[in-house]
């Protein structure tokens, strides 16, 4: 939690960073409490193995951020971030207290190979579909990158 | 202690996705930067990943579906991460800032 408020409230987007890391181990951390040790192993390699390294470069390539005025000139726009961030917390805080979910006392302990089963079984059309849509980002990426080239 | 806290309760979780999820929102309305606002939808499906797998984990324990979706969710992620930063990138060289606040004329 302290990493995400650090993400939200820093002032420059490096630190942001660094508490993006700190709230992706948190999580991290969550999913083992939850039985769910191979997210956690997912968790940790895919954000702050690859997204985290691909913003430092964004932020090395996008220049410096040194130079720029701080981010806290801007009182009345956090102000009203601040009331619409609290007026959501509460307003699902309510609903997760009038809802009681019934939860099951069963055993949760699933393989990894479970995982696996279940994402060529039943998950199979949506599982070839997403990697449809990486490989159509990288394209994308690819492509934004050369047109830019081609610009100058 | 806090171990047997956190492994037999759902609302935990819950309030933890909505803190993220309330984190993200204050960072994209926030921040000005573009990339500071993509670490906020991060956050925001971070939220909702945990959120998938406490439900997975706690309301139907008998099949991986939520921790699929959080699989999907990571991929999705993933992707837009790439393709956002490309944008930024560009729009870094073509205006020479990437404060959001700037953006007005990228209308036309």
């Amino acid at each position: 939690m302290a990493g995400a408020l650090t993400t939200v409230l820093s002032g420059s987007v490096i630190y942001a960073m660094g508490g993006l890391v700190a709230t992706m181990f948190g999580i991290a951390g969550l999913y083992v409490y939850l039985n769910a040790p191979f997210l956690a192993m997912m968790q940790i390699l895919i954000y702050v193995g690859a997204i985290t390294i691909l913003i430092a470069f964004a932020i090395m390539l996008a220049g410096p951020f040194y130079k720029r005025p701080k981010e806290w000139t801007s009182v009345g726009k956090f102000i009203a971030a601040l009331i619409v961030s609290i007026f959501s917390f509460f307003m699902f805080f309510s609903f997760i207290m009038k809802v009681s979910w019934n939860e099951g006392k069963g055993v949760f302990n699933l393989a990894t190979k479970d995982i696996g089963r279940a994402l060529f079984d039943r998950y199979a059309f949506p599982f070839e579909l997403i990697s449809l849509v990486i490989v159509v980002s990288i394209v994308g990426a690819i492509m934004l990158a050369i047109l830019s080239k081609g610009e100058k | 202690m806090t171990g047997a806290f956190l492994s037999c309760n759902l609302n935990v979780y819950l309030f933890m996705g909505l803190f993220l999820l309330c984190c993200g929102i204050l960072g994209v309305i926030y921040r000005r930067t573009l990339i500071a606002m993509l670490i906020s939808i991060e956050l925001i499906m971070n939220g909702a990943g945990l959120n998938f797998v406490a439900f997975n984990r706690f309301v139907s324990p008998d099949g991986p579906d939520g921790m699929i979706f959080t699989l999907f969710i990571m991929g999705i992620a993933a992707a837009e991460a790439a393709i956002a930063l490309a944008i930024i990138i560009l729009i870094f060289r073509k205006y020479r800032s990437i404060e959001s606040a700037e953006m007005e004329e990228m209308k036309d």
